[in-house]
């Protein structure tokens, strides 16, 4: 064995530790930084308190900001599973080929900057038939479309993994209509696919600004938007309402590995 | 009286014809193998029969019923699919159960159902698995157990064991057989393999381009193939044209002709070849011989090795008169 060789996995070891540490530090920086009573001109923060987590936890307008964007977050992803559930079926099933279009389709987002689509956005529904513009319902159907694509690709190769014609047709032959064979033998076979997606996008969702501030703004402040108006307050208070914001999504993607894991 | 009747059924996709005029009957309790190279429309016909795949014309009498304008879970037909099907949330126990719900019979006689027919197929101590814990031939198992339960009046098998390995194949096959025969169950079976339809089948309808070339016994379909594709897809024929037969027989023969590799014998006199050389097909030795300008397959049994022709040796052929057979 040659010296390289045997100091690789050491080697390969310190790098994956010292990307960690660089991807973790500014996190780190932040929660020391929420946790301290003040820290300007000193190496080390004065002392650590709690009071800033007590302060954003007992402030109204942080909790409503909290509630609308979980609001706005569910909404949209239960809307785009009503949608894309059925619609997912009907292309498998039925239109194979409609698949080339649904790609092209669930690219558009990704396709078009945030910032042009929200003025596209705020022309379209400022007025006329559906004057939505500083209303969720608007940030709901934009979220939708973001939504669509992570869950599209996710549910899709979830349906290409089991083989939906046999086992639909295994189903029929059995005695079960199209509807009981989706619920009882495709729907199951999803699970997997459509908890990755959702909480995949629900983390991305959750944290999503420029269409937020855009679209609604402080006419519907949600936690971004609420975090962004804040930005001349104290910083130990906006650290917390990051480090709080962080768990959160840490908490739902771990608990969303822990119902995936469970019966597979 | 037949049991199922088929007949002039008819199916094409745009100008695509899968089969036309396809005429079949059969009586109750008999294993029917169709076989065919992949593409004769062998697949889509056991698919229209169940109700998959919609006909353009034709009928298909099931006990007298026409069922084309039946919906498949109404036809009571069980069908096997070469890739299980099992549905991968349910455990074997549920998967088999699945008919009966679907039916709903009550728990108590479901449940005494389900553990009769898994112990017909031997699957009884795998009950609470779900399938990707099973091997492909307990798999299959399942499959035909799911499909038996509802106590079908047909039962249609669609490649079942294409994608299992030659050992677990073999024996699976004897065990669907075996079933079939104690349940009197009316049975066609799908294959491109053409040993399995000569082993399973109480007939065996041979298809070619969305027709049927040839329908028959086992017996038959092996001696007397109806025309050269029959006799290029069954067996190991080896088929000569008019000229080239004319020269072995030192006859004039006018039409292609078949001869079964194992209808030529080494012999110590007769007509005059060369081995090129074999191939030990294990308890046969298969040899090419060149005799008369015409290059034979020759299948030998394998007595002993000392009885080995090597190749480049001189020998002399005999052809079973009868055994010679002129195909279009």
């Amino acid at each position: 064995m040659s010296p390289a060789e045997k100091r690789s996995p050491l080697f390969h070891q310190l790098v994956v530790y010292l990307l960690f540490l660089i991807l973790l530090l500014p996190l780190l920086g932040t929660l020391v930084y929420s946790l301290s009573t003040s820290w300007s001109a000193t190496i080390l923060p004065s002392g650590f308190t709690f009071k800033w987590y007590v302060a954003l936890w007992s402030d109204a307008r942080f909790l409503a900001a909290f509630g609308r964007s979980l609001l706005v977050c569910i909404a949209a992803l239960a809307l785009a599973l009503l949608l894309i559930l059925p619609l997912l079926f009907v292309v498998n099933y039925h239109f194979p080929k409609l698949d080339g279009v649904m790609n092209v389709l669930i690219l558009l987002p990704f396709a078009i900057p945030p910032v042009v689509s929200s003025v596209g956005l705020m022309q379209l529904f400022a007025s006329g038939p559906l004057p939505i513009l500083g209303t969720p319902w608007i940030l709901i159907g934009c979220y939708f479309t973001i939504a669509l694509p992570f869950m599209y690709r996710a549910i899709t190769n979830n349906l290409q993994a089991i083989n939906l014609r046999d086992l639909m047709d295994a189903a029929h032959l059995l005695g079960a209509s199209t509807w009981r064979a989706a619920f009882m033998v495709v729907l199951p076979n999803l699970r997997k696919g459509l908890m990755v997606s959702v909480f995949l996008s629900f983390s991305f969702l959750f944290g999503e600004f420029v269409f937020a501030n855009l679209l609604v703004g402080s006419r519907y402040e949600t936690l971004q938007v609420y975090l962004y108006n804040m930005r001349n307050d104290s910083g130990h208070f906006t650290s917390a309402l990051v480090i709080s914001y962080f768990m959160f999504v840490l908490l739902m993607t771990w608990a969303a590995n822990r119902l995936n894991k469970d019966k597979s | 009286m037949s049991y199922l009747n088929i007949r002039g059924l008819h199916k094409s996709y745009g100008t695509t014809n899968i089969f036309t005029d396809i005429n079949i009957e059969i009586g109750k309790g008999q294993f029917i193998t169709l076989l065919g190279p992949s593409g004769c429309g062998k697949s889509t016909l056991l698919r229209c029969i169940a109700g998959l795949t919609a006909v353009d014309g034709g009928q298909i009498l099931l006990g007298g019923e026409d069922l084309v304008p039946v919906a498949p879970q109404k036809r009571g037909i069980g069908m096997v699919f070469q890739s299980y099907a099992l549905f991968p949330n349910m455990t074997v126990q549920q998967n088999v159960a699945f008919g009966l719900r679907m039916q709903k019979v009550p728990a108590a006689e479901a449940s005494k159902r389900v553990a009769e027919v898994l112990e017909l197929v031997e699957l009884s101590d795998y009950a609470d698995r779900y399938p990707q814990q099973l091997s492909g031939g307990q798999c299959q198992r399942a499959a035909l157990a799911r499909s038996l339960v509802t106590r079908p009046r047909l039962l249609l098998l669609d490649e079942p064991l294409s994608a299992l390995d030659a050992r677990i194949r073999k024996h699976l096959r004897e065990q669907i057989r075996a079933i079939q025969r104690e349940l009197g169950l009316t049975t066609i079976f799908v294959t491109h393999d053409q040993e399995e339809a000569l082993v399973l089948s109480d007939r065996i309808v041979l298809m070619n381009g969305g027709q049927i070339v040839q329908s028959g016994d086992a017996e038959t379909l092996y001696t007397a193939p109806a025309d050269a594709f029959a006799a290029g897809f069954i067996g190991n024929y080896n088929l000569l044209d008019a000229e080239a037969a004319s020269r072995l027989l030192l006859r004039p023969v006018n039409s292609r002709v078949a001869i079964r590799p194992e209808a030529i014998q080494i012999a110590a006199q007769g007509i005059e070849g060369r081995i090129l050389g074999h191939s030990l097909l294990g308890n046969v030795i298969r040899y090419r011989i060149e005799a008369r300008g015409v290059e034979l397959t020759v299948d030998v049994l394998n007595r002993s090795a000392a009885d080995l022709h090597a190749a480049g040796q001189a020998v002399n052929l005999t052809i079973d008169n009868h055994a010679i057979r002129e195909v279009a």
